[in-house]
């Protein structure tokens, strides 16, 4: 019986494969008798589609203005934007690439999620594009290949810094903490104050990752992600199995129950003030702020351990843009590329989706966003999970956030913690050899 | 002469619209095997290929069923989702089942107001499962759910656990939770077996002094035979098909650390990917979906065959 509702399952991915292969025939057109959107009607127009999973009707709006700053300097370019149901996007687009009916501009998933698609020769690749440099290293390494081209323009970030209450903070009387102990001290204020220091349930295994994303690198240090590349450090490491005692030993600061709570009990207690901070992702406070338009909220990066140490927030490319190597419009869609790497493009993604940009130097009214956007060209370090781990099957990512709600129930050491991550990591990780 | 004629004729005409009859099915066997045989044949297949994402590579023998037995993480899980079944199928026969049975046999009784019960007991059954999960994640949570905010007026605040985060209690509360949901519809299962006494050897039965508990134990369980099977094979389907009320509240990685992780959630997970964005292994799931279908089919034939052997002894 349950077979007939899987195989059903396995049937209706079946038709949603059908379907998208039989909707998606006609993306090269070049038209020429489309309307000129720009001043000069004399161009001949030449048609980008884009494809997306971002579907919402700000993001209609948003490539409205994109087209229109793009016609600045690429008067010919007419975009045509296609977005698929983010859910449904994985299956239809590698059906689309299969038939060889995909967009000339591909949104491509970060990490694991472009490297299958680059290394199974779908994309084109885009080293030297002009531009490329106003990334990081590490933003450009969320769209590469196994052969360490570069496929991708990193898009927009995602960001997990600590967030708290500004009203409780100044109610007693305490200031934003520079170290870890100092944060510690806060903690303890609070709660002798009897206001529970951070929200924070385990019930959601994400949330643990996220979180251990934001506070890790303070304590398994700076070189370790190039050791941990190299094969030089390992999951078990010692320095590594800190980063897990570091969350087990705010465990005194969290609400009662928390094995219970998830994120949106998480996000309740912070909005309704039970808390005075969270660990917490950019994209959290929209939610939050719909739940209680009042708060204030501040932020501040994860502090050092060591007063001279640099504060940190955790950051990764939340998707890039590639172009399809089966692409008519190749020149054209390089040219739209090359307008993502611009200051204008950046400044339209940050201002309409609140997100951080990868590319440095732009700024937003919204003080909150704009303070995450500052940190996060500064003071951004990898969000280690999302960048590493996200490889396996399951992935190893999934096996760090099972073993971290392990520890939280008190099935775990952090020493085994480490043990089940390392173990899952060894079914496919190759160091890079050097 | 002419009638005659006419009479072939309309026979010949009637005999060809006889056929016709044969068509009627076919719609039906059509959805049937597009949406049934098809898939089941599928998955078949696809349990023994390689995957790579969406793509089908090579055959590869029983590799998915290898993989499946032999390796971590798999056979861990699959072990630890099987007992969970097993766990699910008992308790609902022990309290659903129990509980449906006293229920019915109330009812059967005639006391006053059963219409009213009759309706009341089979409500939840009327909800979608997806909003009994919900309703039932607000009425446990750990600190505002309505539960733990009685149990801690009434002076029982040490009791106010973390119901659903908590592994040890996790996976009876939901099985408890589908039990409330399904008692409504095995308690009418019993009652239509209850009903389908017939009234003489209940009488009966009663001269001869059988009253109160005995009367169940020797009179009605034993002629409710086949319902009592039916409730059997039903529950253990229900048992081991459960899927919605985990994922509705548990998600899809059978929180707490795999706690009320159930064969079809591994399942969901293993194919299609977690919440943490995995892409999947639709090799090992494929399998894992054979694995279960053998096992709910045997032993469902294994109960029915035993029926019908008692049937005709």
């Amino acid at each position: 019986m349950k077979t007939k509702k899987v195989s059903l399952a396995v049937l209706a991915l079946a038709t949603t494969v059908v379907v998208s292969a039989c909707g998606n025939n006609n993306t090269n057109n070049s038209s020429s008798s489309a309307p000129a959107a720009s001043g000069s009607a004399a161009v001949d127009k030449v048609k980008v589609s884009v494809t997306s999973w971002r579907a919402g009707d700000s993001e209609v709006e948003l490539y409205k203005k994109i087209q229109e700053e793009l016609n600045k300097v690429a008067p010919e370019i007419e975009l045509e934007y296609k977005a698929v149901k983010a859910t449904e996007y994985n299956t239809s687009l590698s059906v689309a690439l299969k038939t060889d009916s995909a967009a000339d501009i591909i949104h491509l998933r970060p990490y694991a999620g472009t490297t299958a698609l680059a290394d199974a020769n779908y994309l084109e690749p885009i080293d030297g594009l002009e531009g490329l440099s106003v990334f990081t290293a590490d933003q450009l390494a969320a769209a590469q290949g196994s052969d360490g081209k570069q496929y991708g323009v990193p898009y927009m970030l995602s960001a997990t810094q600590i967030l708290y209450n500004k009203d409780i903070f100044e109610k007693n009387g305490l200031t934003v903490p520079k170290t870890w102990d100092e944060m510690i001290k806060v903690a303890d204020k609070l709660k002798e104050n009897k206001v529970t220091p951070f929200a924070f349930g385990s019930k959601e295994g994400w949330v643990l990752s996220l979180m251990h994303g934001a506070i890790a690198p303070q304590f398994y240090g700076a070189d370790f992600n190039e050791k941990f590349l190299k094969g030089e450090a390992k999951l078990n490491s010692p320095e590594f199995i800190k980063s897990i005692e570091a969350m087990n030993s705010l465990k005194p600061y969290f609400p009662n129950n928390f094995e219970g709570l998830g994120m949106e009990d998480i996000r309740t207690m912070f909005a309704t003030g039970q808390t005075g901070m969270v660990i917490d992702g950019h994209f959290e406070i929209a939610s939050i702020q719909a739940l209680n338009p009042d708060i204030k909220i501040g932020m501040f990066p994860v502090p050092p351990v060591d007063a001279n140490g640099k504060a940190s927030i955790s950051t990764w490319v939340d998707g890039s843009f590639g172009i399809n190597k089966n692409s008519k419009n190749k020149e054209a869609a390089k040219k739209v590329l090359q307008f993502m790497t611009t200051e204008t493009y950046g400044s339209l993604i940050l201002n309409s989706t609140k997100s951080p940009s990868p590319i440095p130097g732009v700024s937003t009214d919204d003080e909150l966003v704009n303070e995450i956007a500052q940190y996060s060209a500064t003071n951004a370090v990898p969000y280690f999970a999302v960048t590493y781990l996200n490889s396996g099957s399951p992935t190893t990512k999934s096996a760090l956030e099972n073993a971290l709600q392990g520890m939280y129930l008190n099935a775990l050491t952090p020493e085994g913690v480490a043990e089940e991550v390392q173990k899952s990591l060894d079914t496919w990780f190759k160091p890079v050899s050097k | 002469m002419e009638n005659a004629n006419n009479a072939r004729l309309i026979r010949k005409k009637s005999s060809w619209r006889k056929q016709l009859i044969h068509l009627i099915p076919i719609p039906a066997v059509a959805i049937y095997s597009i949406f049934v045989v098809y898939p089941i044949l599928a998955a078949f297949t696809y349990s023994l290929f390689e995957w790579n994402g969406m793509t089908m590579g090579e055959f590869n023998n029983f590799d998915n069923f290898i993989t499946l037995f032999t390796k971590e993480p798999f056979n861990t899980m699959f072990w630890n989702a099987l007992g969970h079944n097993i766990y699910y199928f008992v308790v609902e026969m022990v309290v659903q089942n129990g509980i449906a049975f006293g229920l019915a046999y109330i009812i059967f009784k005639k006391i006053k107001g059963t219409g009213f019960l009759k309706v009341a007991y089979f409500l939840p059954r009327l909800l979608s499962i997806i909003v009994v999960g919900f309703l039932w994640k607000m009425i446990l949570n750990p600190n505002m759910g309505i539960l733990n905010v009685f149990l801690e007026k009434v002076g029982l605040g040490s009791y106010a656990l973390a119901w659903l985060g908590n592994p040890d209690t996790a996976l009876t509360a939901v099985v408890l939770i589908n039990s409330w949901f399904a008692i409504g519809f095995f308690m009418l299962l019993f009652l239509a077996g209850l009903q389908s006494i017939s009234s003489e050897v209940l009488e009966a039965a009663k001269l001869d002094g059988a009253v109160g508990f005995r009367l169940v134990r020797s009179v009605i369980l034993p002629m409710m035979f086949q319902p009592l099977v039916i409730v059997v094979v039903m529950t253990f389907i229900q048992a081991f098909e459960a899927f919605e009320l985990v994922f509705a509240m548990q998600g899809s990685m059978g929180e707490p650390y795999y706690s009320t992780d159930l064969l079809a959630v591994f399942f969901y997970r293993t194919a299609f990917g977690g919440n943490a964005g995995d892409s999947g292994a639709l090799g090992i799931g494929s399998a894992l979906a054979v694995v279960m279908f053998v096992i709910i089919a045997t032993i469902s034939a294994l109960f029915m065959s035993y029926v019908n052997k008692k049937d005709s002894a």
